[in-house]
């Protein structure tokens, strides 16, 4: 009996020995001098969630026969893609690119996940394509490294019911203050006039963006997590104060009775990014014509800020054998005006070049929002974002925190501030769990 | 993690059944040893890779930590001995979240399983009529997946899409108060048709001749469901407390989709939600840690639920 014991504990620990062995051997990868092009046909992997990319992918297949990539589409990213990379990293069988968000770059950097494409010269021209704080954010603050080809940008600006105001003599805000007075207002008629999200940290992040607060910072040595900084707090203290006095609603985000409340005329603005002009479109059908986009409002009368929420990039894994391909598909895809024009088609992508900003269909009025060219606006509000915004390495867990706190704080436990407080701990012992240096 | 616990608890509670054990047989030479391996080897090996294995794994995993230089240093993972679980026992989310499942395990196991029993009772009873009908209606919710179970009651739930808003809109069954009892409500709603079978097989089992004496001795239909029927099936209520038990622990869908509907539940709302949050970070070390005590917490909750059970039995 002692003997099988045995006998079945060693062919045991031989099989996890080996079993780990296997997992370990896929991690390496050497530095990054090898951006040359492969002798022969190459075949890459690509793994994205943006609908209809498929479309893209198909001109660049038909244009190169020697590089075919093949498309493998998933949930967005924080909704299980990012954690199908992180395993497909750890198992060495990550897709050769994939798409992964401004915010996530960092996540996927300390991970060692990401190859450096500074090392390419094709991309490295290619910089002045982009809009700087585009680059900037995946370049993660660097001059000599970059970890994501820019695909698309998130600059914010104020969607509002001009039907509503105009109706009810509201003039539309343009400053916090004057937000507030007209919340009021509203308030006074029944409606509301936005709603507060408690589970879109990243929009939260964008206020803080527009407010010229930071919440990461990154000396090479260690981070400083800082989501109690006198910006970060100065906006918590501001939307606590509008859900405080029941001027704001707090419904679910991106839930059927969010939908419902702006489809029925309850809520009257939404402080969102160029993206959510379709968000509005699909949810609040009801409402066609009767919105307008303004540049979000300020915190000084005549300030010319603009905060973003979302935007991403397409990253190379580590472990890619064809890094030139890789980079080169990647730059293809998020510059030639082909690849942007089929993307803005199929998903409304509003591309992160210079250029694009200028493409044919980004010049028309939308007949959702009245006529208007709503994408002149958000092309003025992509010149006032900050480039300076650093995100943390662990963004998945800092966005769940922080959730949790606002998600007490709407229910009248705690306010934002408290939430940033608990977040700003939860986070620094997060980053110390995993030996990440941050300054206390 | 579930599977060993599982498969101890199924083979464990029918034996409290068997009364005093028989004698030990004659030893006997095994026969046909050649088909034995034949049959055991397809189990045998999937058992070693898809349980064994990964099991092994992940505790190999919570010994390790990782280190690194500089912000974004490449790590290494080294050993790291119990400092993960040094983190886990810290953690003081975690052990709320413990908390919360198992006052949700104390009110909701008893009352799931005594419908469970009731139902079970009444189809078993000669006084019920159209009982295939009731038997398979008592059985189908269990037959919705449990996620949509999850998305129609919170649903229901809901202060304004509800269709009975008349009681949504003034009792908050997603608020912080209530919310868990709301899950609770939907757990039952799956898991008493199933719970329900396995007591009704049970009750099946029992020889008529038994029935038959008791009617002589002149015990009516409640006499005989107490005093013959309820002691007869305990060894099917002991096993179906115990899968109860290990499901409560183990909460994940129910309460992840009800996130869509209430602010109240948040990330680390049960143990197994506080584990998906940590493997997505991704801190794979402490996430394995995590899992290794809530299967250990499991394993000995289960057992000593059993060996309670079993004491009474025997007292």
């Amino acid at each position: 009996m002692r003997h099988t014991k045995r006998a079945v504990a060693a062919a045991l620990l031989t099989t996890v020995a080996i079993a780990m062995v296997g997992c370990s051997a896929g991690g390496g990868g050497s530095d990054a001098a090898y951006c040359e092009p492969a002798d022969g046909d190459v075949n890459l992997t690509f793994t994205s969630w943006i609908p209809g990319i498929e479309d893209a992918v198909a001109i660049w297949n038909a244009d190169n026969p020697d590089i075919q990539v093949e498309v493998q589409t998933g949930p967005s990213g924080n909704a299980g893609t990012y954690q199908n990379f992180f395993n497909q990293l750890e198992a060495g069988n990550a897709p050769d690119l994939g798409q992964i968000e401004y915010d996530a770059l960092p996540n996927f950097r300390v991970q060692d996940g990401l190859e450096n494409l500074a090392a390419c010269e094709d991309i490295v021209a290619a910089e002045d394509q982009f809009l700087p704080w585009t680059w900037s954010q995946a370049s993660l603050g660097t001059d000599d490294e970059l970890y994501g080809v820019p695909q698309d940008q998130g600059p914010m600006g104020l969607f509002y019911r001009s039907d509503l105001f105009e109706q009810n003599g509201i003039p539309v805000p343009t400053t916090w203050d004057e937000y507030k007075a007209a919340a009021e207002q509203i308030r006074a008629l029944g409606g509301y006039i936005t709603n507060f999200s408690q589970t879109d940290i990243n929009q939260f992040a964008g206020f803080v963006w527009q407010a010229g607060g930071q919440w990461f910072q990154n000396d090479g040595d260690e981070w400083t997590v800082d989501l109690t900084s006198e910006e970060s707090t100065k906006v918590a203290e501001y939307w606590q104060d509008l859900i405080a006095n029941d001027l704001v609603s707090t419904y679910p985000a991106w839930t059927d009775e969010w939908n419902n409340a702006y489809n029925s005329g309850e809520v009257w603005t939404w402080n969102s990014a160029v993206w959510g002009a379709n968000s509005i479109l699909s949810g609040a059908p009801d409402t066609a014509g009767n919105w307008s986009v303004a540049l979000a409002p300020q915190w000084e009368a005549g300030g010319e800020t603009a905060g973003n929420w979302g935007g991403s990039s397409v990253a190379v894994f580590k472990g890619t054998e064809h890094l030139y391909e890789a980079a080169k598909f990647a730059l293809w895809l998020n510059t030639s005006e082909e690849a942007l024009t089929s993307l803005n088609q199929t998903a409304q992508i509003y591309p992160a070049t210079t250029a694009g900003l200028e493409l044919p269909v980004l010049k028309e009025g939308v007949d959702f929002y009245g006529g208007q060219k709503i994408y002149d606006v958000f092309a003025e509000a992509a010149t006032q974002v900050s480039p300076d915004f650093t995100w943390g390495p662990t963004m998945t867990q800092t966005y769940a925190d922080v959730s949790d706190g606002f998600k007490a704080a709407a229910s009248g436990d705690g306010t934002l501030v408290d939430a940033l407080t608990k977040g700003q701990a939860s986070t620094i012992s997060t980053l110390e769990a995993q030996s990440i240096p941050v300054a206390e | 993690m579930t599977a060993p616990v599982t498969t101890t608890g199924a083979s464990a509670a029918p034996r409290t059944s068997a009364g005093p054990s028989p004698a030990p047989r004659p030893r006997r030479r095994v026969q046909h040893p050649g088909a034995i391996i034949a049959f055991v080897a397809p189990f045998g090996l999937l058992y070693l890779l898809f349980y064994v294995v990964p099991i092994g794994y992940a505790i190999y995993q919570s010994l390790l930590v990782v280190e690194r230089e500089g912000t974004f240093g490449e790590a290494t993972e080294v050993f790291g001995g119990l400092t993960q679980y040094a983190l886990v026992f810290q953690n003081e989310p975690f052990w709320t979240s413990v908390g919360r499942v198992l006052a949700f395990g104390v009110v909701q196991v008893p009352i799931m399983l005594g419908l469970a029993l009731l139902f079970a009772l009444l189809l078993d009873s000669p006084l019920l009529r159209g009982k295939k009908f009731f038997r398979l209606a008592f059985f189908v919710p269990y037959a919705v997946p449990g996620v949509i179970a999850a998305i129609m009651w919170g649903f229901l739930f809901s202060p304004n899409l509800s269709p009975f808003q008349e009681l949504t809109r003034n009792v908050d069954f997603l608020g912080a108060d209530l919310v868990l009892w709301s899950i609770a409500n939907v757990v039952t709603w799956v898991f008493v048709g199933y719970n329900m079978l396995i007591i009704y097989s049970s009750l099946l089992a029992i020889p008529a001749e038994i029935y038959e004496a008791a009617v002589l001795d002149g015990a009516g239909q409640g006499r005989i469901a107490w005093s013959i029927k309820i002691p007869l099936v305990r060894p099917a209520l002991i096993l179906t407390a115990i899968f109860s038990i290990i499901g409560t622990l183990q909460l994940l869908a129910e309460p992840q989709v009800f996130r869509s509907f209430s602010s109240a539940v948040t990330s680390t709302y049960t143990p197994n939600m506080t584990i998906y949050a940590t493997s997505s970070i991704p801190n794979v070390n402490l996430a394995a840690a995590f899992s290794v005590v809530l299967a250990l917490a499991t394993f000995i909750l289960s057992f000593t639920f059993l060996r309670i059970t079993r004491k009474k039995a025997e007292a």
